[in-house]
């Protein structure tokens, strides 16, 4: 049965990689396995490896001076974390926001069955991200340092262990969002707070790791002692990774004394939940009767969708904070990095293009257009039965993505024409290419979201987190605005910063246009046919 | 009443769509006057809810012609919507928003005055019980009252043909028979409705025209004497599945 589940489940994960919904069925094998390279490609070969250049650099030396446990421990931290930014948001979402769920217990399924099967799904999210730090980790010590029988299958072990670490943080942070949602007005901004302070920490630590482990390196011998002492835990779960027995047995015991626990409270609760009407009861507010232009309405309409959904605001919203985290960046640090930059390529025109690049690489982060259409899912109906053309509410969808970028970006760019050297010409062409690209990346989010739709979601995290068009329209964004980087330093530096704005502005504006024409035309007609 | 109104509200002439290699209308003409309530009925899968969706501008069909109140559907969408009103079999409605917001959004599309609006939602929200839940978000509704708050939806621009697909599932004895009153009224004022449903009691006492549909293919239609004579239309319509099979 927990496999039928999980079938299921990971169906509805890959359907995109599994199935056109453009040709109406399935993929070609040929298709499905390319799409599938390319998803491990990403993973294994771009994070993966920026994980193992991490573990080459601190393997030998700690390994070195005896401290291997250090290095164990150091990098199992690192992968929790990343394992849990890989699934903590998926609990609540997957467990208990399920559309299936009344379904499948109205069904011959035991509760722990269908929780199985739920769990599994987040476990699985976790071991993937966090196998991209702790898989090179071990594999690394194992090639380098010492490979033994012990160290093999305690590395192993210590992999694994460090997933159900994952699964237990999911679960505590999924269950206490869950009880959080019962009883709270504006759950959903509760929920991005809540979220932000855990990714605020999280940031925080990655933002000190490099300087926490060049120091670790230096005085190895004084932090290991200092940790073995004071956090004998830590100590313990490094040695596990040095292929110690009885650390392994001890770890494992501890662990799964607390994934039983964790297991009895969320079952204990998961039907309460579950069965709760997800839309509680709110004190009644006076009603208001105001009209509004139908533009106005239609935007409104995807402002409401957008805000009422914590999975979607942390997930496609990202870039607006970021955004605004960078304009507080470049107002302090500003000129520090633009002479910086000036010094290291010996331009000052340099400063602006990077600038510019990061910013428009940040503001890729939001991506909610993309997602925005499948999100209709069943309701769709309502848009294809009115009187408004298609056009109308993709330029809606649009308008979401473009007011919540445009607006910090616009005060990014004030605070570059404050503190990076740059003069009238090159601050208005500059502007007007991040403008541009603020606009042709909506553009291509909402492209790619007709392209790929999934209407038939029973978790709404499968088309605004899972979906491969929200990926590509990430990497896309990030690829495009690397290249305007990339480009000015093998032509743009010839031909002076002025004349490479221009093309580039002249490159966007085009490809913007090219994309908003086909969505007036095919693009409409594909939303009128969905 | 229905005499009083001359013309044709819906025109459909030899309809067809496909699936595949599967004709889901077939050739299907009918047309409604207004001052009518046209019920179409048949078994599951026969081209109901595919005929209702093509009528409505939801989907595209493969050949024919619909034309709503002298204007096609295919040549003037937006026209022809801002006409009509369309009730699915299964209300799903934007459960992000409150009901009120839902109303007030149906409202703005169909660009309906803060007055008529107003008096519209509090009769039928009064009308259908509605009144205090509609600041309460649509998630927390139970079917029946996401169906009673699609029928508001539906009448809030005062449309001239309004579409219904199953309209009676999910409503409670007391709803089924306020929204009886409302469609005669929709059609004493000049307006027609076209609705499919499986009740056939229902059909047979609200309608005044019916039509059969087996198979995407029309099998009978015309006024509700025409098409069953002497018989109950249950009667009628069981004769026509086994002639037809």
């Amino acid at each position: 049965m927990v496999k039928v589940l999980l079938g299921k489940q990971f169906a509805e994960i890959f359907r995109s990689y599994l199935y056109d919904a453009k040709k109406n069925k399935a993929r070609s094998k040929l298709s499905t396995t390319l799409y599938f390279v390319f998803f491990a490609v990403l993973l294994v070969g771009v994070i993966g490896g920026m994980f193992t250049f991490l573990s080459i650099t601190m393997c030998s030396p700690l390994s070195t001076a005896g401290m291997g446990w250090l290095y164990f421990a150091i990098m199992g931290i690192l992968a929790i974390l990343f394992g849990a930014f890989g699934s903590v948001f998926n609990t609540f979402s997957g467990l208990y926001l399920a559309k299936d769920n009344d379904l499948l217990l109205s069904m011959p399924i035991p509760v722990p069955v269908i929780m199985t099967s739920r769990l599994l799904g987040v476990y699985l999210m976790g071991l993937m991200y966090s196998s991209m730090v702790a898989l090179p980790a071990v594999i690394v010590y194992l090639a380098v340092c010492r490979f033994s029988f012990a160290t093999l299958v305690c590395g192993i072990l210590f992999v694994f262990l460090i997933s159900i670490i994952d699964l237990e943080l999911s679960c505590v942070l999924g269950w206490v969002v869950a009880k959080i949602s019962q009883k709270l007005k504006n759950k959903s901004f509760i929920t991005v707070i809540l979220s932000l302070a855990f990714f605020g920490l999280y940031y925080f630590f990655c933002f000190k790791a490099q300087t926490v482990i060049t120091d670790l390196i230096m005085n190895v011998s004084t932090y290991g002692m200092a940790v073995k002492g004071k956090a004998y835990p830590v100590y313990l779960f490094g040695m596990m990774g040095e292929g110690d027995w009885i650390a392994t047995l001890i770890c494992y015991a501890v662990f799964g004394a607390l994934f039983t626990l964790m297991w009895v409270v969320i079952s204990r609760s998961f039907i309460k939940i579950v069965t709760t009407n997800t839309g509680s009861k709110t004190k009644g507010t006076k009603a208001s009767f105001e009209g509004r232009s139908v533009q106005a309405a239609l935007f409104s309409k995807e402002l409401a969708r957008f805000t009422s959904s914590a999975n979607y605001m942390l997930n496609c919203g990202f870039g607006t904070l970021f955004i605004v985290v960078a304009f507080v960046a470049i107002l302090l640090k500003g000129g520090t990095l633009a002479s910086m930059i000036s010094q290291m390529f010996g331009s000052t025109g340099a400063a602006l293009i990077i600038l510019l690049g990061g910013i428009c690489c940040i503001a890729c982060m939001n991506d909610m257009a993309t997602p925005s259409i499948s999100l209709e899912g069943r309701s769709i109906w309502i848009l294809q039965s009115l009187p408004v053309s298609p056009y109308m509410v993709l330029a809606a969808k649009l308008k979401v993505q473009i007011v919540l970028t445009l607006v910090p970006v616009v005060l990014c760019l004030f605070a570059i024409a404050a503190t990076v050297p740059c003069n009238a010409i090159q601050f208005i062409l500059g502007g007007a290419f991040a403008m541009l690209n603020v606009n042709l990346m909506a553009l291509f989010g909402i492209f790619l979201g007709l392209k790929m739709p999934n209407l038939t979601w029973t978790s709404e995290l499968i088309p605004i987190k899972q979906s491969f068009s929200v990926m590509i329209a990430l990497i896309g964004g990030f690829l495009f605005n690397a290249a305007f980087v990339g480009l000015y330093f093998l032509v743009g530096r010839k031909v002076g910063e002025v004349i490479y704005l221009c093309l580039a502005i002249l490159v966007t504006a085009v490809l913007g246009f090219v994309l908003n024409s086909w969505l007036k035309n095919k693009g409409s007609r594909i939303f009128a046919e969905l | 009443m229905k005499l009083l109104f001359g013309g044709n509200m819906l025109n459909i002439q030899h309809l067809t769509k496909t699936y595949g290699e599967k004709k889901a209308v077939d050739d299907l003409s009918l047309h409604i006057a207004p001052g009518e309530i046209y019920g179409f009925i048949g078994h599951n899968g026969a081209g109901k809810t595919t005929t209702l969706k093509s009528v409505v501008g939801i989907l595209r069909f493969d050949s024919g012609s619909i034309t709503i109140d002298g204007t096609s559907i295919q040549d003037d969408p937006i026209s022809c919507k801002s006409k009509i009103a369309y009730i699915p079999d299964n209300p799903d409605l934007y459960e992000f928003m409150t009901g009120l917001k839902y109303l007030n959004f149906i409202a703005d599309v169909f660009k309906v005055s803060k007055e008529d609006r107003e008096v519209r939602i509090k009769k039928y929200a009064d009308i259908f019980e509605l009144s205090n839940d509609l600041t309460q978000p649509i998630a927390s509704y139970s079917h029946g009252m996401k169906q009673k708050l699609a029928i508001i939806a539906a009448w809030i621009h005062n449309p001239k043909l309004i579409i219904m697909d199953e309209p009676f599932v999910g409503l409670d004895p007391k709803a089924a028979h306020l929204l009886k009153g409302m469609m005669r009224e929709v059609c004493d004022n000049g307006g027609a409705i076209f609705f499919s449903t499986h009740v056939l009691e229902v059909a047979e006492k609200l309608c005044d025209k019916v039509a059969i549909i087996k198979a995407g293919k029309l099998i009978r239609s015309g006024t509700m004497e025409e098409v069953k004579g002497d018989d109950s239309l249950e009667d009628v319509f069981l004769e026509l599945e086994e002639e037809n099979n």
